[in-house]
């Protein structure tokens, strides 16, 4: 078995000291994951993501990066290694031009201002900002904004990225290029982790599903076996993909081939279609 | 839209980024604007002030492509302020007739001389052209630049980066406040005077508990980001120009050379 690069050992915390937040939350994350993290409002999703990347210090718990356990002292270590893009852009961005914005991460890590120069150019290439850079983020639109916030973790050169509901506040346009991102972030090998309440964004795209309900994980597997799980769907209170719920209806009538895996796109259901009237 | 005729402080800023000049540098531009501000108030002479008013106006045309519309609107509240003083200096309210002209309101004189005329005359224009060279800061510099040039000034840290980071949220903070009013509004809650100090209490209220709110987040943010104390951003490399230098030499022995001859 692989080591994970990053692992959430009974995590317990909470705001006021009266109601948890986290009670037991445990996750390994391993490297080239794509995890999405699903579960209603108030299940924990953000907290464990502001553990994970160090600005919280879980009260009981251990993180271990690499397998090696982090002090309480060594927290901040992990903003180096563990990206998060917020779910408000305004409530990330602190510059006041979109070029500042993006280095305020590689500022931070102490990099030669040349390498920070470089990696600002980077990020800002990659999500397409550059004809931006010189513009305040107050005169941006919000689909904008997003990229912005995504740049400044891609300048920071993070193994692992943290989303949390990416796409609550984009447009479809905004929502596909967000997901072109995701691909391309995968395909070069990152580690990503996403929150999202898109039941069909995170069946089609997560190769790995966590449910997390009451501060903790009730389920986590390969997104189609938590989805069959029916006791955890129904205590994070989610509904089925469309496609599974589509799926379950083909095989109610015998549509589809036997022993046929549930397709996760459109395209991926017509191919198994056109499979089964051949 | 943006080119209303509503001058706050979003359209300043706003006018600030798009300037043609806004690729100077900040040091520059500041060193510019406090010299004409200080050659124009210590040589103190009409021809000189008018000389400032109407260089800087050109030179925010032609490098900074500023719409003379633009300029004009931003100028006419500082006008009718200096106006309105200038108008009280040369003015004397008396009892009986005095001076060069008067004014018989009844039971007394509004009086002026040619003298005092005069005397207002140039301080409007002394005010007008130390306004031309604060605008020229102003509307070719974004605020957070001249945050730069304060901390380039050994400005103590700790009211650099609280600048910085009021500037920032100002502008979060008024779409905020602006999300709230209009829903204030959407409920009748602006329709008559004491349904509207209600409401903007509410607003006021809550932008406050809002405002705490979030900077809690914006920490957490920063934090995650690497943040232990210093806020850090790399500043685009804006060289001094030889020919821009040799330009503000140029312009200030002119003015001087003005204030020195004319009588």
């Amino acid at each position: 078995m692989a080591q994970p690069v990053l692992q959430a050992k009974e995590l317990y915390f909470s705001y006021d000291g009266r109601q948890d937040a986290l009670s037991g939350a445990s996750l390994d994350i391993y490297a080239g994951e794509r995890i999405a993290v699903l579960g209603p409002n108030g299940a924990g999703k953000s907290t464990f993501f502001l553990c994970l990347t160090g600005v919280l210090a879980p009260e009981r718990g251990v993180i271990a990066l690499d397998g090696a356990p982090l002090r309480d002292k060594e927290r901040r270590r992990l903003c180096a290694r563990v990206g998060i893009v917020f779910q408000n852009a305004d409530d990330q961005i602190v510059a006041s031009t979109v070029a500042g914005e993006v280095s305020f991460g590689p500022m931070n890590l102490r990099l030669p201002k040349k390498e920070v120069a470089r990696r600002v150019d980077y990020a800002l290439d990659y999500m397409a900002l550059q004809p931006l850079r010189a513009r305040p983020p107050h005169e941006l639109s919000g689909g904008e904004k997003k990229r912005v916030t995504i740049a400044d973790i891609l300048a920071m050169e993070s193994e692992i990225i943290l989303f949390d509901e990416p796409g609550a506040s984009l447009d479809p346009a905004g929502g596909a290029r967000l997901e072109a991102v995701l691909d391309r972030l995968s395909a070069e090998k990152r580690t990503l982790v996403i929150s999202t309440h898109d039941m069909d964004f995170a069946f089609r795209w997560a190769t790995r599903a966590v449910v997390f309900a009451g501060g903790r994980v009730i389920a986590d597997g390969a997104p189609e076996n938590v989805f069959r799980d029916r006791a955890a769907i129904a205590r994070a209170q989610l509904r089925l993909p469309a496609m599974m719920e589509v799926f379950d209806l083909l095989c109610a009538r015998s549509i589809t081939p036997a022993g046929a895996r549930c397709p996760r796109t459109p395209a991926e259901l017509a191919a198994l279609l056109n499979g089964a009237g051949a | 839209m943006r080119h209303t005729h509503s001058h706050s402080v979003r359209s300043v800023d706003h006018l600030a980024y798009i300037s043609g000049m806004g690729g100077w540098n900040p040091v520059f531009k500041t060193v510019l604007a406090l010299g004409t501000l200080a050659l124009c108030l210590a040589v103190d002479r009409v021809v000189v002030s008018v000389a400032v008013i109407v260089s800087l106006a050109a030179l925010q045309r032609v490098k900074g492509g500023l719409a003379v519309r633009d300029y004009a609107g931003l100028m006419r509240v500082p006008l009718a302020f200096v106006m309105l003083g200038g108008l009280a200096i040369a003015c004397d309210i008396s009892s009986t007739p005095a001076g060069d002209w008067n004014l018989p309101l009844g039971w007394f004189y509004v009086c002026a001389g040619a003298d005092s005329a005069y005397f207002a005359l140039a301080l409007v224009l002394k005010s007008l052209g130390a306004v031309s060279a604060l605008y020229l800061l102003a509307l070719t510099t974004s605020a957070c630049e001249f945050v730069g040039v304060l901390r380039r000034a050994h400005l103590p840290r700790l009211l650099t980066e609280l600048m910085y980071l009021i500037y920032r949220f100002i502008f979060v903070l008024l779409d905020t406040h602006d999300r709230m009013r209009t829903a204030a509004g959407a409920r009748l809650g602006w329709r008559d005077f004491c349904t509207a100090c209600r409401s903007f209490g509410g607003t006021a209220a809550a932008l406050l508990v809002v405002s705490l709110r979030k900077s809690r987040i914006y920490y957490d943010a920063m934090a995650a980001r690497g943040y232990d104390g210093a806020l850090r951003f790399l500043e685009e490399d804006k060289p001094w120009r030889a020919a821009q230098v040799a330009g503000m030499a140029a312009f200030w022995a002119a003015l001087a050379l003005l204030g020195t001859v004319t009588v």
